[in-house]
């Protein structure tokens, strides 16, 4: 009995111990993000990024990161276990079928009628906020995207001693200048190719394609019902351009088992130069060049897209205006909903924006003279350890709704070229999916199976592996196997907001 | 145990119980020592079999097993309305009876090659040897088949330079299968004979030098004592790898697979990964698994009733 006594007064000290630390303790928010720096280990107890986010909010930053490329697998694991679930996730995909179906499902809260109350969220694009809704109920706060970003980037050095100095307007100057730089590619020894292709083609099909006038993923005829892209014949034209440089030899004829961490690389070792990709990693390939080639000249051009043969400048949406969004998961209790809302308000202001972007001044980055951010010291230091062991990924966070509000890096010529396309006059170029913020049924069951079909045919089909009347073949198998039944879904669900 | 042992032992009906019920009191404590076993296997095998209802659900992790709405068989017919699953079990099937026809057999050749070897110590040398691809990650095998059957690849240039054709190694759909094929013989071949090889040491040696003794040579000792010896462990094996007639494992061709040999390397278990984790489609894939081990279960009881009528004694 006495010992059954002592135990029991333990225990309730050691209750009461704990719920008065609570009171002491700050709030404490569960987060996933995706992790892009898994080389550096992050700092989770002893972080001055986290215990000034602390400081600013009274909200405690546990962060859970996991490798960018597992990040889809993960999400899926996460919402399969609603009793571990972190209170906030980033969600990389706001359309794809697992987010639709959880929100569905009731794993989010629904913020619809709270956002009014939080300032900078309210400030936010109602377009997009509109496009991320499922049913017409909001489930998170998209992270704003620029939407130019898609274009074409060349090595203009290699260019010019092929005699191209111009910069291609139209698809025939764009061809000129592919073939003369695989002229380049004959005169040297190295297994060098023009268009640097991986296993990741979306990007390169979707430049290619829509550049040559066809829509993107889905197009509406003049009868208002949705079609798939693949229909138009400007989709095969840009496909068997692809298709004419492979066969030429323009293009790693193994480009389907290149993995997509290689990408820079091939191009770092001077063994592709053109790509169709975001077109800020022109002026980082440059950057790069300058720092471990010591070249001192401008050797990588950026063009958004060309003229296609009606000459219509027709550019390809690299996101729909925002990268995935942040969501509330129920493992909020619904009465901390507000400090959890309150804390996303914070993160789009200036100071939260700094902190998840750039972390803190003299730490992880600085400012010179010239008033301009750089992430290395003064003293020239290799200081990328810490800065990563101590920022990680946190800027994953940001939702940046009412644009970038943090410290600017010094503008080079390619870095303004390319804010210089941040203006209506491209904006208004992009070509958007008109079934981007549409639900069909089929597209939730069988989407991913049926993209990969259609992907694969595309990936052989450049390869030379089919020929036209295969592609049409997997056209029907698609079409037959839920691809109608997708477009029949669409053009419904198209008709009736139209109607709206 | 036969039911004529069984008779025999406990007797029928009420017999069999009040038995049971005496061996219980007389050796309760060899019962008690049961129970942590029975335990285990009530707890994390039979319960979560009860999972399996998700397959008849709209299962939703968020309204749990029993708040989900009951959809019947809807899963399962919308499985075989989709002229998709066709494709999908002739690559499972193709890619299964390869893999019994020629990895099947590769353990039990290695196993009796190595029983032939003289030197003892050469012998367990090469054993050890043996079971070291076991333990490298089918993730390390791959990358390894990628830098010698790539494009850069020594195999590969290998080829091309005594055919003068390139072979595509990994992405003609003609030769995945081979490759797959290869990598599991290459890696799990040596593990394999571990079994057989116990099975030899049971061989009396009396047998073989009395063979000798009649003049048998190698051949016919190995046709005559040797294998007999190992059949009932052979086919044994065979009932059990029939079970899992149906089951390819996703890891594997999801690592081999891109978009030119994606035709052939989408099995049931590559569709079941993609569409019940990557897509979320719990219930959906349930199904397709539940129908995997109702055919598995029919192949092991008909194997088993194959294996009984030639005379062996099987599985059960």
């Amino acid at each position: 009995m006495k010992k059954f006594l002592s135990l029991l007064l333990a225990a309730m000290m050691l209750l009461s111990m704990t719920s008065f630390a609570a009171a002491e303790e700050p709030f404490v928010l569960t987060v996933m993000l995706p992790d892009f720096y898994t080389d550096y280990d992050f700092n989770t107890t002893d972080n001055p990024v986290l215990d000034a986010i602390e400081a600013a909010t009274g909200v405690r930053l546990d962060v859970q990161f996991v490798a960018n490329s597992a990040y889809g697998d993960q999400t899926s694991y996460t919402l399969a276990d609603p009793a571990n679930m972190p209170m906030v996730m980033a969600l990389t995909g706001a359309r794809d079928p697992i987010v639709i179906t959880s929100a569905q499902a009731g794993a989010f809260w629904d913020i619809t009628d709270m956002i009014k109350d939080y300032p900078n969220l309210a400030a936010g694009s109602q377009g997009i906020y509109d496009n991320i809704s499922v049913d017409g109920r909001l489930y998170g706060i998209y992270r704003a995207r620029q939407q130019v970003r898609g274009g074409i980037y060349y090595r203009s050095d290699i260019a010019a001693a092929q005699g191209i100095t111009e910069e291609p307007q139209t698809i025939e100057d764009l061809t000129k200048l592919a073939y003369a730089l695989l002229e380049h590619c004959k005169t040297t020894e190295a297994d060098d190719y023009v268009l640097n292709m991986v296993k990741y083609v979306a990007g390169t099909i979707g430049i290619a394609t829509v550049s040559h006038g066809a829509p993107f993923n889905w197009g509406v005829n003049e009868a208002g019902e949705i079609y798939p892209a693949h229909q138009s014949p400007a989709y095969r034209e840009g496909l068997k351009w692809l298709r004419d440089l492979y066969a030429a030899g323009g293009i790693d004829p193994d480009f389907m088992n290149v993995e997509s961490g290689e990408w820079d690389k091939i191009e770092r070792n001077g063994l592709a130069f053109m790509r169709f990709d975001c077109m800020d990693n022109t002026y980082r390939q440059q950057e790069w060049f300058e720092k471990n080639e010591g070249i001192t000249d401008i050797i990588w051009a950026m063009i958004p897209g060309v003229k296609d043969d009606d000459g219509v400048m027709k550019l390809w949406p690299q996101n729909a205006g925002y990268s995935g969004e942040i969501v509330i998961t129920k493992a909020v209790k619904e009465a901390d909903l507000p400090k959890v809302l309150s804390f996303l308000d914070w993160c789009n202001t200036a100071e939260g924006q700094t902190l998840l972007n750039c972390g803190l001044e003299g730490v992880t980055y600085w400012i010179y003279d010239d008033g301009y951010m750089y992430t290395t010291p003064a003293t020239g230091e290799d200081v990328a350890t810490q800065i990563h062991t101590i920022q990680g990924s946190l800027n994953q966070l940001g939702m940046n709704v009412m644009g970038s509000l943090t410290p600017t890096v010094a503008q080079t010529a390619l870095r303004k070229e390319y804010a210089g396309y941040y203006t209506a006059e491209y904006t208004n170029l992009i070509v958007n999916d008109p079934c981007h913020a549409l639900t069909s049924e089929t597209n939730i069951m069988m989407g991913t199976t049926l993209s990969q079909m259609l992907e694969d045919a595309h990936v052989q089909y450049i390869a030379g592996i089919i020929d036209d009347a295969g592609l049409e073949a997997v056209y029907e198998e698609w079409a037959a196997l839920g691809g109608d039944a997708m477009t029949a879904e669409y053009t419904a669900a198209y008709q009736a907001a139209q109607a709206k | 145990m036969k039911k004529a042992e069984r008779v025999a032992l406990y007797g029928t009906g009420k017999d069999y119980w009040k038995r049971l019920w005496n061996d219980i009191r007389g050796s309760y404590w060899l019962y008690l020592m049961m129970i942590p076993g029975i335990i285990y296997f009530v707890v994390f095998k039979y319960l979560p079999m009860w999972g399996v209802v998700i397959a008849f659900e709209n299962y939703s992790p968020f309204a749990g097993i029993f708040g989900s709405q009951w959809v019947g068989l809807k899963w399962f017919k919308f499985f075989f309305s989709n002229k998709m699953w066709t494709r999908y079990l002739s690559n499972t099937l193709i890619l299964s009876f390869m893999n019994l026809a020629l990895y099947f057999p590769a353990p039990i050749i290695l196993a009796l090659m190595l029983n032939e070897m003289r030197h003892l110590r050469y012998k367990k040398l090469m054993q050890t040897l043996l079971y070291v691809p076991h333990f490298i990650s089918i993730v390390i095998v791959v990358s390894i088949t990628y830098v010698i059957f790539g494009s850069d690849g020594i195999v590969y240039k290998l080829t091309a330079a005594l055919t003068g054709t390139e072979v595509k190694y990994l992405s003609d759909p003609g030769i995945f299968r081979w490759m797959i094929i290869g990598q599991t013989i290459w890696k799990e071949t040596g593990w394999g004979t571990i079994i057989f090889l116990a099975a030899l040491t049971s061989v009396d040696t009396e047998l073989y030098e009395a063979a000798m003794v009649d003049g048998a040579n190698r051949w016919q000792r190995l046709w005559h004592i040797t294998l007999p010896a190992i059949r009932s462990t052979i086919v044994l094996m065979l009932v059990l790898r029939m079970g899992s007639v149906l089951d390819t494992g996703h890891e594997h061709l999801i690592l081999m697979s891109n978009a030119l040999n994606r035709s052939v390397s989408q099995t049931l278990d590559v569709f079941v990964y993609q569409q019940g984790i990557t897509s979320g489609q719990y219930s959906y894939t349930t199904a397709i698994g539940l129908l995997k081990s109702l055919v598995s279960i029919i192949l092991i009881v008909t194997s088993n009733k194959i294996a009984h009528a030639l005379g062996e004694s099987g599985l059960y």
